[in-house]
């Protein structure tokens, strides 16, 4: 029943595909349809579960659905969504800087966001190292440090001494003339004020939260920083 | 497999009306699936498009590349092994701290995002491109957003798609071998052993974990065999295993393209349904305030007269949504989805100029244009090839298409027969 032909016929209607191979290699066909389509059933349903909101099935399956989906099919489409950002968060920084007669020095706040706006604007490819370095790591600080500012966790030490990092390589070692000895990061959150149309009045004062002075080692010197 | 039994010719079957109905659109699927690579045209595009995307991307941050990437970057070598230590993503910059590895990576992502877009060794140089994308934004997942997210999802499964059937270097080589048969030239044989090399490398060094061992290791061995079987196919004329490995290829290809397009799909409709829950898009203000954060607004002034537009920014808003929401559904209907998709490129566009994010645009254009109607593919790439011929004064039939795959006939026009026939010949 099977055709047995090695080189399949071009009429219209003739067998195409598996159905012009032998009985032996279409059940091998057959094998890799199967496991094609449950492949596919099997990975559009975990990244299903992963981007869906919080449902029956994905709590009940949270280990399985996450042992698959990390990390190399995590996904966020989230897109300004629920509500996009409607607020201005800039990251302030200030550093004790020693000089070399004994003194010590403390700076004033240097607005880092500012300078990352400064280089998008008029900008019309900025880069990753403007618009998400700084922004996408004090979400990461954030989301792994508690009200009182410790670090939750491995994620909350990396976030921190990321961001050490990040504000040394703006600094560089040297400040005001001394060294730069500790540092200290506030965000100062401003929101969007109501569009000018609408009946809507929105506070637009700036809410400042700073956080602890740091201790800058050698370690958060990125290479290359101030020289 | 119940396939296998099923009989080919209608004459032969006995059984009720039904169900006869039935088998006989599953052998016809069975059959569009196992004997032909669906959207050819539209997986050749999307490879272009990632291609260009993150070409774009690397040549852009080439002056940031340290910063971003490099050993010595603000989220420094000891920081990204911490936490790649803790997650198992993969990368291949963890393989070593020097600078020089470094650089070789990131240049070796440039070559492959080059030939993955002109289509070279397209088997090759998408499992490299794939290797690139994961290797560098794995090793700074922090200085990633959406649009790096898209690029790394589709990396992947364009390694799984026969994306280079048309508009590429290997299928003109495959054009010009085709009157004289399967070309032997050693550059296959070659690029096989070197990347033979490199597996066995970062093997004994460790530098792989199971799962992605296995699948270098079976993406190059499949390789081998394909070349083998097509060897042999030429020689002793028996076609059996060449057959099946183009069987099983394009079984594989129309997975991933289904993958690709349920995607997009999952993209939009998640952008999409969570919108709807939000305050500000159910006011119709949502789309003021991103144009009026630091980080987003690259032409303040421009954004300042756009948002001064209430009705302007309400009808965005709404529409926003409605085509997010929408746009799975309209996949039913060819008309609808070809509007819509129109109109999600036109926004794309929008939000790379307004928002200041190029490269997400791209990226998401490209992921869009896997839905592009074959007909306006067909169009665009036949005025190109005239524009390219002008241009290089070469004689109009030297590089005419010939074997192209059919575009599907429902949203083609009539196709021109020396093609049609060409077509039939190329499917074998």
């Amino acid at each position: 029943m099977e055709p047995q032909v090695h080189e399949p016929a071009h009429e219209p209607g003739a067998p195409v595909g598996a159905a012009a191979l032998p009985l032996r290699t279409r059940i091998v066909a057959a094998l890799a349809v199967g496991a094609v389509a449950v492949g596919a059933s099997v990975h559009l349903g975990m990244v299903f579960l992963h981007v869906a909101p919080d449902n029956s099935l994905s709590k009940k399956h949270d280990a399985a659905i996450d042992a698959y989906v990390y990390p190399e099919f995590e996904q966020n489409w989230k897109l300004f969504a629920p509500n996009p950002l409607q607020q201005n968060i800039h990251v302030h920084a200030r550093a004790v800087v020693a000089h070399d007669d004994g003194g010590n020095e403390t700076t004033g706040w240097v607005d880092l966001t500012a300078v990352d706006g400064e280089a998008i604007r008029g900008n019309p490819a900025p880069s990753h190292t403007q618009q998400n370095e700084l922004r996408r790591a004090w979400e990461f600080f954030g989301n792994y440090h508690d009200d009182d500012g410790q670090p939750i966790g491995m994620r909350g030490e990396l976030s921190q001494e990321y961001l050490k990092r990040i504000v040394m390589h703006r600094f560089g070692p040297e400040l005001n003339g001394g060294t730069v000895e500790r540092i200290q990061v506030r965000s100062a959150v401003t929101p969007v004020a109501a569009p000018g149309w609408s009946e809507e009045r929105i506070d637009t004062e700036t809410q400042y939260s700073t956080q602890p002075w740091w201790q800058i080692a050698s370690s958060d010197l990125p290479g290359g920083a101030g020289r | 497999m119940s396939e296998a039994q099923v009989p080919q010719h209608d004459g032969e079957r006995a059984a009720g009306w039904t169900q006869t109905r039935g088998e006989r659109w599953l052998s016809r699927a069975l059959a569009r699936v196992t004997g032909s690579v669906l959207g050819p045209y539209q997986t050749a595009v999307v490879r272009i498009g990632f291609g260009t995307a993150w070409l774009f991307f690397l040549l852009r941050e080439w002056p940031h590349r340290r910063r971003l990437y490099g050993p010595d970057s603000t989220w420094s070598f000891e920081l990204g092994e911490r936490l790649l230590d803790s997650n198992h993503a993969f990368s291949v910059l963890m393989w070593s701290s020097s600078q020089f590895w470094f650089e070789l990576v990131y240049h070796l992502a440039i070559l492959a995002s080059v030939a993955l877009l002109l289509g070279w060794r397209t088997r090759m140089s998408s499992v490299f491109f794939m290797v690139g994308v994961l290797s560098l934004q794995n090793r700074s997942i922090f200085m990633g957003d959406g649009g790096d997210n898209v690029i790394h999802l589709m990396a992947i499964y364009l390694v799984f798609t026969r994306c280079a059937r048309v508009w590429s270097l290997d299928a003109r080589r495959a054009r010009r071998c085709a009157d004289g048969g399967p070309s032997f030239g050693a550059t296959g044989p070659v690029l096989w052993a070197v990347c033979g090399a490199v597996l066995l490398g970062g093997t004994f060094t460790g530098g792989f974990s199971l799962g992605w061992g296995l699948l270098f290791w079976g993406l190059w061995l499949a390789q081998g065999a394909w070349w083998l079987l097509t060897r042999t196919a030429a020689t002793t004329g028996n076609t059996e295993g060449r057959d099946l490995m183009d069987v099983v290829a394009n079984v594989l290809h129309n997975g991933a393209l289904l993958v690709i397009m349920v995607e997009v799909c999952l993209i939009y409709a998640t952008a999409g349904w969570y919108k709807i829950q939000g305050s500000r898009w159910q006011d119709g203000t949502a789309v003021y305030y991103p144009m009026h954060l630091d980080y987003f607004s690259p032409w303040p002034e421009l954004s300042e007269v756009l948002a001064g537009n209430g009705l302007m920014i309400m009808v965005v808003t709404y529409g926003t949504v409605l085509m997010q929401v929408a746009f799975p559904f309209t996949l039913l209907n060819r008309r609808a989805k070809n509007v819509l998709l129109a109109l999600m490129i036109v926004e794309h566009l929008g939000i790379a100029v307004l928002l200041g994010l190029p490269f997400f645009s791209l990226a998401m254009i490209a992921a869009d244009i896997v839905f592009l109607p074959t007909a306006l593919l067909v169009w665009t790439g036949a005025r190109t090839d005239a524009l390219r011929r002008r241009l290089t004064r070469r004689r109009p039939d030297a590089e005419a298409p010939r074997h192209l795959p059919r575009p599907r006939s429902a949203d083609a026009p009539a196709p021109d027969p020396a093609q049609a026939a060409d077509a039939d010949r190329a499917r074998r």
